[in-house]
């Protein structure tokens, strides 16, 4: 008998596939484990911090209060800075629809109460043909 | 809070009409609060609703980035909801929380469809209105 008639004659290309499956299962088994691993050192991290942790995280908060609170002075400022910078980017007169979802994009707080804020303390006017001009320096 | 027919009687559109004649518009409102940020319609979809504002405001965008804003109690929104092809051109956006009355565009229209006199005065608001949104639609 060859080499080969004798890993047939004793089962080897059986026992090879097993082996083959066995690595391959156990590197899946690996990749899983890495990829959750995140999870798990957030939860060692974080025992005993805030028993409600988990709800804090994965449950979207309810929005806050209706009505928009005015920012006091520096916020304000610090507000109108912020979206003076998205609206010099975008063309003159701008499109409002932009600006809303050029400050959703990049995550400023509560987009939609602030450019009315700034609607109703006329920092932005129409421009009548359904465009917006920004009219502090 | 107010009855329906209260709230209409306050708004200007329905100031001129009968109380009989509200009566039958109020039996098919429903008051509705809108969080900021909430799409009350999409542009191009079909146009279910007439909405009438309470409190709060909106910002209705239409093509190529046009836009106006309503901050008004009883500025209405969704007409399309009454005129035929019932298609909404423009999309509403609450900008902060708000509450509105809500007609059914169906009902609405039927009802102006029975009855002339309360139709006149409706479609001629809407008309008015229709006229100066226009050019933002195109």
């Amino acid at each position: 008998m060859n080499g080969l008639e004798n890993i047939s004659a004793n089962d080897g290309w059986a026992i090879a596939l097993m082996g083959v499956s066995i690595v391959f299962i156990g590197l899946i088994l690996l990749s899983l484990c890495i990829s959750q691993l995140h999870k798990i050192i957030d939860f060692w991290e974080n025992i005993g911090k805030d028993k409600d942790i988990h709800r804090k995280k994965y449950i979207t908060p309810p929005r806050e209060s209706t009505a928009f609170q005015a920012p006091v002075l520096d916020e304000e400022s610090e507000t109108i800075r912020q979206y003076k910078v998205l609206v010099d980017r975008l063309e003159q007169p701008f499109s409002l629809t932009d600006l809303l979802e050029f400050a959703e994009r990049v995550g400023l707080y509560n987009p939609h109460s602030t450019i009315n804020y700034l609607l109703e303390k006329k920092i932005i006017i129409p421009d009548k043909n359904g465009y917006f001009i920004w009219t502090r320096q | 809070m107010a009855s329906s027919l209260e709230l209409l009687e306050s708004i200007g559109i329905f100031s001129t009409m009968a109380k009989d004649e509200l009566k039958k518009i109020s039996d098919m409102v429903h008051p509705i609060k809108v969080k900021e940020g909430e799409t009350l319609t999409q542009k191009g979809k079909t146009a279910t609703t007439f909405f009438i504002i309470i409190r709060g405001n909106f910002m209705i965008s239409f093509e190529k980035g046009k836009a106006i804003t309503l901050h008004n109690k009883g500025d209405i929104m969704g007409w399309s909801a009454l005129i035929p092809p019932f298609v909404y051109k423009g999309t509403i956006v609450a900008l902060t929380d708000s509450e509105v009355l809500t007609i059914p565009g169906k009902d609405f229209y039927q009802l102006l469809q029975s009855d002339s006199a309360l139709s006149d005065k409706i479609m001629k608001e809407i008309n008015s209105i229709a006229t100066a949104r226009t050019p933002l639609t195109q």
